[in-house]
Protein backbone atom coordinates (compact mmCIF):
# COMPACT_ATOMS: atom_id res chain seq x y z
CA UNK A 1 0.00 0.00 0.00
CA UNK A 2 1.16 3.52 -1.14
CA UNK A 3 0.50 5.99 1.89
CA UNK A 4 1.16 8.43 -0.73
CA UNK A 5 -1.30 7.53 -3.13
CA UNK A 6 -3.97 7.10 -0.75
CA UNK A 7 -3.41 10.47 0.90
CA UNK A 8 -3.23 11.96 -3.04
CA UNK A 9 -6.62 9.46 -4.51
CA UNK A 10 -8.56 10.68 -0.61
CA UNK A 11 -7.42 14.47 -0.55
CA UNK A 12 -7.91 14.64 -4.64
CA UNK A 13 -12.09 14.07 -4.46
CA UNK A 14 -12.54 16.46 -2.06
CA UNK A 15 -10.63 19.57 -2.56
CA UNK A 16 -7.97 19.20 -5.75
CA UNK A 17 -10.24 17.20 -8.12
CA UNK A 18 -13.85 17.97 -6.49
CA UNK A 19 -16.48 16.97 -8.83
CA UNK A 20 -18.67 20.28 -8.40
CA UNK A 21 -16.33 23.12 -8.11
CA UNK A 22 -13.58 21.94 -10.20
CA UNK A 23 -14.71 19.06 -12.75
CA UNK A 24 -17.85 20.54 -12.85
CA UNK A 25 -19.27 17.37 -13.38
CA UNK A 26 -23.04 16.11 -12.61
CA UNK A 27 -24.12 19.54 -12.85
CA UNK A 28 -27.81 18.63 -13.74
CA UNK A 29 -28.56 17.27 -9.91
CA UNK A 30 -26.52 20.20 -8.37
CA UNK A 31 -29.04 22.45 -9.52
CA UNK A 32 -32.19 20.51 -9.18
CA UNK A 33 -31.27 18.94 -6.05
CA UNK A 34 -30.23 22.02 -3.85
CA UNK A 35 -32.99 23.69 -3.33
CA UNK A 36 -32.80 22.80 0.88
CA UNK A 37 -30.20 21.13 2.51
CA UNK A 38 -31.89 17.92 3.55
CA UNK A 39 -32.65 16.86 0.10
CA UNK A 40 -29.14 17.78 -0.71
CA UNK A 41 -27.38 15.67 1.88
CA UNK A 42 -29.92 13.06 0.85
CA UNK A 43 -28.82 13.15 -3.05
CA UNK A 44 -25.15 13.23 -1.77
CA UNK A 45 -25.65 10.23 -0.20
CA UNK A 46 -27.08 7.92 -2.76
CA UNK A 47 -24.43 9.42 -5.31
CA UNK A 48 -21.70 8.04 -2.79
CA UNK A 49 -23.21 4.87 -2.31
CA UNK A 50 -23.23 4.04 -6.37
CA UNK A 51 -20.01 5.74 -6.69
CA UNK A 52 -18.33 3.19 -4.26
CA UNK A 53 -19.67 0.57 -4.72
CA UNK A 54 -19.70 1.11 -8.95
CA UNK A 55 -15.81 1.79 -8.66
CA UNK A 56 -15.00 -0.91 -6.24
CA UNK A 57 -17.38 -3.60 -8.60
CA UNK A 58 -15.42 -2.21 -11.93
CA UNK A 59 -12.18 -2.32 -10.49
CA UNK A 60 -12.59 -6.02 -9.28
CA UNK A 61 -13.61 -6.96 -12.94
CA UNK A 62 -11.12 -4.47 -15.07
CA UNK A 63 -9.56 -7.45 -16.13
CA UNK A 64 -12.34 -9.36 -16.31
CA UNK A 65 -14.27 -7.41 -19.12
CA UNK A 66 -13.11 -6.46 -22.93
CA UNK A 67 -12.86 -2.73 -23.99
CA UNK A 68 -15.63 -3.30 -26.85
CA UNK A 69 -17.95 -3.38 -24.39
CA UNK A 70 -16.67 -1.92 -21.34
CA UNK A 71 -19.53 0.97 -21.52
CA UNK A 72 -22.02 -1.33 -21.75
CA UNK A 73 -20.68 -3.22 -18.47
CA UNK A 74 -20.30 -0.17 -16.42
CA UNK A 75 -23.63 1.24 -17.34
CA UNK A 76 -25.21 -2.17 -15.97
CA UNK A 77 -23.10 -2.36 -12.77
CA UNK A 78 -23.75 1.39 -12.10
CA UNK A 79 -27.56 1.01 -12.81
CA UNK A 80 -27.79 -2.32 -10.80
CA UNK A 81 -26.66 0.08 -7.70
CA UNK A 82 -28.87 3.21 -8.53
CA UNK A 83 -31.89 0.50 -8.62
CA UNK A 84 -30.63 -0.95 -5.52
CA UNK A 85 -30.61 3.03 -3.94
CA UNK A 86 -34.42 3.46 -5.45
CA UNK A 87 -35.73 0.08 -3.86
CA UNK A 88 -34.31 0.96 -0.30
CA UNK A 89 -35.75 4.55 -0.29
CA UNK A 90 -38.82 3.58 -1.71
CA UNK A 91 -39.34 1.22 1.32
CA UNK A 92 -37.80 3.44 4.07
CA UNK A 93 -37.90 6.94 3.18
CA UNK A 94 -40.89 6.79 0.96
CA UNK A 95 -41.37 10.57 1.36
CA UNK A 96 -38.48 12.18 0.40
CA UNK A 97 -38.76 8.92 -2.72
CA UNK A 98 -41.69 10.65 -3.86
CA UNK A 99 -39.68 14.32 -4.08
CA UNK A 100 -36.64 12.99 -5.76
CA UNK A 101 -37.72 10.04 -7.63
CA UNK A 102 -36.45 11.61 -11.28
CA UNK A 103 -33.26 12.38 -10.26
CA UNK A 104 -32.00 9.21 -8.42
CA UNK A 105 -33.09 7.24 -11.52
CA UNK A 106 -30.92 10.16 -13.60
CA UNK A 107 -28.02 8.61 -11.31
CA UNK A 108 -27.40 6.23 -13.82
CA UNK A 109 -26.29 9.00 -16.65
CA UNK A 110 -24.31 11.12 -13.98
CA UNK A 111 -21.21 12.27 -15.32
CA UNK A 112 -19.36 11.79 -11.96
CA UNK A 113 -19.92 8.27 -11.59
CA UNK A 114 -19.28 6.99 -15.27
CA UNK A 115 -15.95 9.21 -15.31
CA UNK A 116 -14.68 7.89 -11.92
CA UNK A 117 -15.10 4.11 -13.86
CA UNK A 118 -13.75 5.23 -16.83
CA UNK A 119 -10.81 6.66 -15.56
CA UNK A 120 -9.73 5.55 -12.14
CA UNK A 121 -11.45 2.34 -11.82
CA UNK A 122 -10.94 0.37 -14.57
CA UNK A 123 -6.80 1.08 -14.33
CA UNK A 124 -6.86 1.02 -10.17
CA UNK A 125 -6.86 -1.95 -7.81
CA UNK A 126 -10.14 -2.26 -5.27
CA UNK A 127 -8.99 -0.16 -2.25
CA UNK A 128 -7.65 3.02 -4.34
CA UNK A 129 -11.21 2.97 -6.59
CA UNK A 130 -13.03 2.24 -3.09
CA UNK A 131 -10.95 5.64 -1.64
CA UNK A 132 -11.94 7.28 -4.68
CA UNK A 133 -15.30 6.93 -4.37
CA UNK A 134 -15.44 7.75 -1.23
CA UNK A 135 -13.58 10.73 -1.36
CA UNK A 136 -15.46 11.71 -5.27
CA UNK A 137 -18.53 11.29 -2.72
CA UNK A 138 -17.92 13.34 0.13
CA UNK A 139 -16.73 15.95 -2.19
CA UNK A 140 -19.74 15.63 -3.94
CA UNK A 141 -22.14 15.72 -1.03
CA UNK A 142 -20.02 18.72 0.86
CA UNK A 143 -20.81 20.76 -2.37
CA UNK A 144 -23.98 19.77 -3.01
CA UNK A 145 -24.74 20.79 0.68
CA UNK A 146 -22.82 24.26 0.62
CA UNK A 147 -24.90 25.18 -2.11
CA UNK A 148 -28.37 23.70 -0.79
CA UNK A 149 -27.51 25.51 2.91
CA UNK A 150 -26.93 28.93 1.03
CA UNK A 151 -30.17 28.27 -1.60
CA UNK A 152 -32.26 26.86 1.55
CA UNK A 153 -31.36 30.71 3.31
CA UNK A 154 -32.28 33.32 0.72
CA UNK A 155 -34.62 31.34 -1.19
CA UNK A 156 -36.91 29.69 1.64
CA UNK A 157 -35.56 31.77 4.52
CA UNK A 158 -34.54 28.72 6.86
CA UNK A 159 -32.01 26.73 7.35
CA UNK A 160 -32.27 22.69 7.29
CA UNK A 161 -35.95 23.28 7.74
CA UNK A 162 -35.87 25.33 10.56
CA UNK A 163 -37.08 28.76 9.58
CA UNK A 164 -35.52 32.01 10.23
CA UNK A 165 -38.13 34.26 11.77
CA UNK A 166 -37.97 37.95 9.58
CA UNK A 167 -36.67 36.52 6.69
CA UNK A 168 -37.97 37.27 3.84
CA UNK A 169 -38.62 34.10 1.26
CA UNK A 170 -37.94 34.30 -2.52
CA UNK A 171 -40.81 33.33 -5.19
CA UNK A 172 -40.41 30.12 -6.93
CA UNK A 173 -39.21 31.66 -10.20
CA UNK A 174 -36.58 33.89 -8.20
CA UNK A 175 -35.48 30.80 -6.17
CA UNK A 176 -34.92 28.53 -9.05
CA UNK A 177 -32.60 30.86 -10.91
CA UNK A 178 -30.57 31.93 -7.91
CA UNK A 179 -29.20 28.44 -8.08
CA UNK A 180 -27.35 29.08 -10.83
CA UNK A 181 -26.07 32.02 -9.27
CA UNK A 182 -25.17 30.40 -6.15
CA UNK A 183 -23.21 27.61 -7.73
CA UNK A 184 -20.92 30.11 -10.15
CA UNK A 185 -20.27 31.91 -7.04
CA UNK A 186 -19.67 29.14 -5.09
CA UNK A 187 -17.06 28.07 -7.95
CA UNK A 188 -15.21 30.99 -8.16
CA UNK A 189 -14.87 31.41 -4.41
CA UNK A 190 -13.69 27.99 -4.12
CA UNK A 191 -10.99 27.71 -6.78
CA UNK A 192 -9.80 31.23 -5.74
CA UNK A 193 -9.05 29.67 -2.17
CA UNK A 194 -8.03 26.94 -3.67
CA UNK A 195 -5.03 28.53 -6.13
CA UNK A 196 -4.36 31.01 -3.17
CA UNK A 197 -3.29 28.16 -0.91
CA UNK A 198 -1.28 26.55 -3.69
CA UNK A 199 0.70 29.41 -4.53
CA UNK A 200 1.25 29.94 -0.43
CA UNK A 201 2.04 26.04 -0.49
CA UNK A 202 4.40 27.10 -3.38
CA UNK A 203 6.11 29.84 -2.06
CA UNK A 204 7.25 27.79 1.21
CA UNK A 205 8.43 24.94 -0.92
CA UNK A 206 11.03 27.66 -2.72
CA UNK A 207 11.45 29.34 0.97
CA UNK A 208 13.31 25.78 1.98
CA UNK A 209 15.01 25.05 -1.26
CA UNK A 210 19.00 24.71 -1.05
CA UNK A 211 20.32 27.99 -2.79
CA UNK A 212 21.62 26.15 -5.64
CA UNK A 213 17.95 24.53 -7.12
CA UNK A 214 16.66 27.88 -6.04
CA UNK A 215 19.16 30.23 -7.77
CA UNK A 216 18.35 27.53 -10.68
CA UNK A 217 14.50 28.68 -10.14
CA UNK A 218 15.20 31.50 -10.41
CA UNK A 219 16.77 31.99 -13.32
CA UNK A 220 14.12 30.27 -15.02
CA UNK A 221 11.39 32.88 -13.97
CA UNK A 222 13.88 35.53 -14.94
CA UNK A 223 14.17 33.83 -18.48
CA UNK A 224 10.45 33.45 -18.82
CA UNK B 1 -8.54 -14.02 -38.02
CA UNK B 2 -12.53 -14.60 -38.11
CA UNK B 3 -12.01 -17.72 -35.58
CA UNK B 4 -10.60 -14.64 -33.51
CA UNK B 5 -12.78 -12.38 -33.74
CA UNK B 6 -15.52 -14.79 -33.37
CA UNK B 7 -13.95 -15.71 -30.00
CA UNK B 8 -13.18 -12.15 -29.23
CA UNK B 9 -17.31 -11.71 -30.11
CA UNK B 10 -18.54 -13.81 -27.75
CA UNK B 11 -16.00 -13.54 -24.76
CA UNK B 12 -17.67 -10.31 -24.93
CA UNK B 13 -21.18 -11.11 -24.88
CA UNK B 14 -20.27 -13.67 -22.33
CA UNK B 15 -19.01 -11.28 -20.21
CA UNK B 16 -22.43 -8.87 -20.35
CA UNK B 17 -24.57 -11.60 -19.86
CA UNK B 18 -23.00 -13.17 -16.82
CA UNK B 19 -22.42 -9.39 -15.53
CA UNK B 20 -26.27 -8.41 -16.39
CA UNK B 21 -27.39 -11.98 -14.66
CA UNK B 22 -25.35 -11.13 -11.31
CA UNK B 23 -26.90 -7.90 -11.65
CA UNK B 24 -30.41 -9.37 -11.64
CA UNK B 25 -29.97 -11.78 -9.13
CA UNK B 26 -28.89 -9.30 -6.78
CA UNK B 27 -31.66 -6.51 -7.57
CA UNK B 28 -34.01 -9.76 -7.02
CA UNK B 29 -32.81 -10.87 -3.60
CA UNK B 30 -32.81 -6.64 -2.71
CA UNK B 31 -36.54 -6.45 -3.93
CA UNK B 32 -37.64 -9.01 -1.84
CA UNK B 33 -35.76 -7.40 1.19
CA UNK B 34 -37.00 -4.09 0.38
CA UNK B 35 -40.98 -5.34 -1.28
CA UNK B 36 -43.68 -3.24 0.04
CA UNK B 37 -47.14 -4.49 0.05
CA UNK B 38 -49.68 -2.00 -1.26
CA UNK B 39 -52.96 -3.27 0.50
CA UNK B 40 -50.77 -3.79 3.74
CA UNK B 41 -49.18 0.04 3.02
CA UNK B 42 -52.75 1.43 2.30
CA UNK B 43 -54.51 -0.21 5.69
CA UNK B 44 -51.26 1.33 7.55
CA UNK B 45 -51.53 4.76 5.74
CA UNK B 46 -55.46 4.71 6.86
CA UNK B 47 -54.55 3.37 10.77
CA UNK B 48 -52.07 6.27 11.08
CA UNK B 49 -53.99 9.38 9.39
CA UNK B 50 -57.50 8.64 11.28
CA UNK B 51 -55.74 6.37 14.60
CA UNK B 52 -58.84 3.88 14.24
CA UNK B 53 -58.89 0.03 13.27
CA UNK B 54 -58.80 -0.93 9.85
CA UNK B 55 -58.41 -4.90 9.78
CA UNK B 56 -60.48 -5.69 6.21
CA UNK B 57 -60.58 -3.71 2.91
CA UNK B 58 -64.22 -3.50 1.91
CA UNK B 59 -62.78 -3.21 -2.07
CA UNK B 60 -59.74 -4.28 -2.94
CA UNK B 61 -60.55 -3.48 -6.38
CA UNK B 62 -61.63 -0.34 -6.87
CA UNK B 63 -63.76 1.33 -9.64
CA UNK B 64 -62.71 3.56 -12.30
CA UNK B 65 -64.59 7.20 -13.11
CA UNK B 66 -62.53 8.08 -16.41
CA UNK B 67 -60.29 10.57 -14.74
CA UNK B 68 -60.56 9.42 -11.46
CA UNK B 69 -60.45 6.22 -9.65
CA UNK B 70 -61.04 4.77 -6.47
CA UNK B 71 -57.99 2.43 -5.65
CA UNK B 72 -59.15 0.88 -2.52
CA UNK B 73 -61.92 1.12 -0.16
CA UNK B 74 -62.32 0.39 3.53
CA UNK B 75 -64.57 0.82 6.80
CA UNK B 76 -62.88 1.35 10.40
CA UNK B 77 -63.67 -1.78 12.63
CA UNK B 78 -66.64 0.54 14.26
CA UNK B 79 -68.00 1.41 10.84
CA UNK B 80 -67.65 4.95 11.58
CA UNK B 81 -65.12 6.20 9.29
CA UNK B 82 -64.82 5.39 5.42
CA UNK B 83 -61.41 5.51 4.14
CA UNK B 84 -60.62 5.65 0.52
CA UNK B 85 -57.59 5.61 -1.92
CA UNK B 86 -58.20 7.19 -4.65
CA UNK B 87 -56.04 8.62 -7.91
CA UNK B 88 -56.85 11.29 -9.98
CA UNK B 89 -55.69 12.00 -13.49
CA UNK B 90 -54.42 14.98 -15.26
CA UNK B 91 -51.74 16.49 -13.06
CA UNK B 92 -48.49 17.88 -14.54
CA UNK B 93 -46.64 14.89 -14.18
CA UNK B 94 -48.97 12.64 -13.84
CA UNK B 95 -51.87 11.32 -11.89
CA UNK B 96 -51.75 12.43 -8.07
CA UNK B 97 -53.19 9.94 -5.16
CA UNK B 98 -55.17 11.24 -2.35
CA UNK B 99 -56.16 9.19 0.91
CA UNK B 100 -59.91 10.25 1.52
CA UNK B 101 -61.25 9.76 5.12
CA UNK B 102 -65.08 10.32 5.22
CA UNK B 103 -67.36 10.42 8.28
CA UNK B 104 -70.72 11.02 9.17
CA UNK B 105 -71.34 12.13 5.66
CA UNK B 106 -69.32 14.25 5.08
CA UNK B 107 -65.00 14.71 3.90
CA UNK B 108 -63.30 15.28 7.51
CA UNK B 109 -59.89 14.77 5.76
CA UNK B 110 -57.44 14.81 2.56
CA UNK B 111 -54.00 13.32 2.50
CA UNK B 112 -51.88 13.43 -0.56
CA UNK B 113 -50.14 10.82 -1.41
CA UNK B 114 -47.84 9.07 -4.31
CA UNK B 115 -47.35 11.75 -7.20
CA UNK B 116 -44.85 14.02 -9.49
CA UNK B 117 -46.09 16.94 -9.13
CA UNK B 118 -43.83 20.16 -8.57
CA UNK B 119 -46.53 22.15 -7.09
CA UNK B 120 -48.35 20.62 -4.87
CA UNK B 121 -47.48 22.62 -1.81
CA UNK B 122 -49.13 25.58 -3.80
CA UNK B 123 -52.81 23.65 -2.84
CA UNK B 124 -52.55 23.46 1.05
CA UNK B 125 -51.39 27.25 0.58
CA UNK B 126 -54.16 27.93 -1.24
CA UNK B 127 -56.00 26.08 1.07
CA UNK B 128 -57.76 24.03 -1.72
CA UNK B 129 -58.85 21.00 0.34
CA UNK B 130 -61.20 23.77 2.11
CA UNK B 131 -63.59 23.01 -0.99
CA UNK B 132 -64.21 19.03 0.09
CA UNK B 133 -63.46 18.76 3.70
CA UNK B 134 -66.48 19.26 6.06
CA UNK B 135 -68.98 19.71 3.14
CA UNK B 136 -71.74 17.24 2.77
CA UNK B 137 -70.77 14.41 0.05
CA UNK B 138 -74.44 14.17 -1.03
CA UNK B 139 -74.59 17.64 -2.46
CA UNK B 140 -70.76 18.04 -3.39
CA UNK B 141 -69.66 18.76 -6.61
CA UNK B 142 -66.01 18.06 -6.71
CA UNK B 143 -65.81 19.24 -10.12
CA UNK B 144 -66.94 22.66 -9.51
CA UNK B 145 -63.77 23.78 -7.27
CA UNK B 146 -61.71 26.72 -8.66
CA UNK B 147 -57.82 25.72 -9.74
CA UNK B 148 -54.99 27.11 -8.07
CA UNK B 149 -53.68 29.38 -10.08
CA UNK B 150 -50.11 28.25 -10.65
CA UNK B 151 -50.66 24.76 -9.88
CA UNK B 152 -54.01 24.15 -12.53
CA UNK B 153 -53.23 21.04 -13.15
CA UNK B 154 -52.25 19.75 -9.90
CA UNK B 155 -55.86 21.07 -8.66
CA UNK B 156 -57.08 19.15 -11.41
CA UNK B 157 -55.61 16.05 -10.79
CA UNK B 158 -56.79 16.50 -6.81
CA UNK B 159 -60.13 17.31 -8.33
CA UNK B 160 -60.29 13.95 -10.53
CA UNK B 161 -59.47 11.99 -7.24
CA UNK B 162 -61.69 13.53 -5.10
CA UNK B 163 -64.65 13.66 -7.42
CA UNK B 164 -64.51 9.53 -7.68
CA UNK B 165 -65.13 8.74 -3.95
CA UNK B 166 -67.63 11.37 -4.63
CA UNK B 167 -69.16 9.06 -7.48
CA UNK B 168 -68.50 5.93 -5.63
CA UNK B 169 -69.71 7.28 -1.94
CA UNK B 170 -73.35 8.65 -4.28
CA UNK B 171 -73.88 5.22 -6.35
CA UNK B 172 -74.30 3.53 -2.67
CA UNK B 173 -71.20 2.20 -2.13
CA UNK B 174 -70.34 3.52 1.20
CA UNK B 175 -73.89 3.95 2.00
CA UNK B 176 -74.34 0.45 2.16
CA UNK B 177 -71.55 -0.45 3.91
CA UNK B 178 -73.44 2.13 6.77
CA UNK B 179 -76.43 0.47 6.43
CA UNK B 180 -75.06 -3.03 6.44
CA UNK B 181 -73.16 -2.26 9.79
CA UNK B 182 -76.28 -1.02 10.93
CA UNK B 183 -78.18 -3.80 10.17
CA UNK B 184 -75.14 -5.91 11.82
CA UNK B 185 -76.00 -4.39 15.20
CA UNK B 186 -79.93 -5.06 15.20
CA UNK B 187 -79.21 -8.19 14.27
CA UNK B 188 -76.66 -8.77 16.81
CA UNK B 189 -79.21 -6.75 19.52
CA UNK B 190 -81.81 -8.39 18.52
CA UNK B 191 -79.99 -11.37 19.34
CA UNK B 192 -79.11 -10.48 22.63
CA UNK B 193 -82.82 -9.16 23.44
CA UNK B 194 -83.83 -12.78 22.18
Amino acid sequence: MDKRKIKETFLGGVIKNNPTFVLVLGTCPTIAMTTSLFQAFAMGVATTFVLIFSNLFVSLLRNVIPDKVRIPCYIVIISTFVTIVQMVMQKFLPELYSTMQAFIALIVVNCIILARAESFASCNRPLYSVLDGVSMGIGFTAALCLIGIVREFFAAGSFAGMEIPGFPAMDSVGASAFGFIVFGCLMALFNFVIRKLDERKEKMKKSVLPLSEGRAETLEEVAK
Amino acid sequence: MNREKAISMTKCVLVLAIIALCSGLLLGAFHIITYVDPLQSAYDRFAEDTGEAFSSMRDEDGKDYGNGRVVYYAVSDDGQTHAFLAEGDGGFKGSVRLYVYVKDGAIFKIVVGDHSETYMDRLEAADYYANFIGKDISSLDALAADAVSGATKSSTAVRNAVNAVVQYYKEGNGQEVQTEMLRGDFAAGGECNG
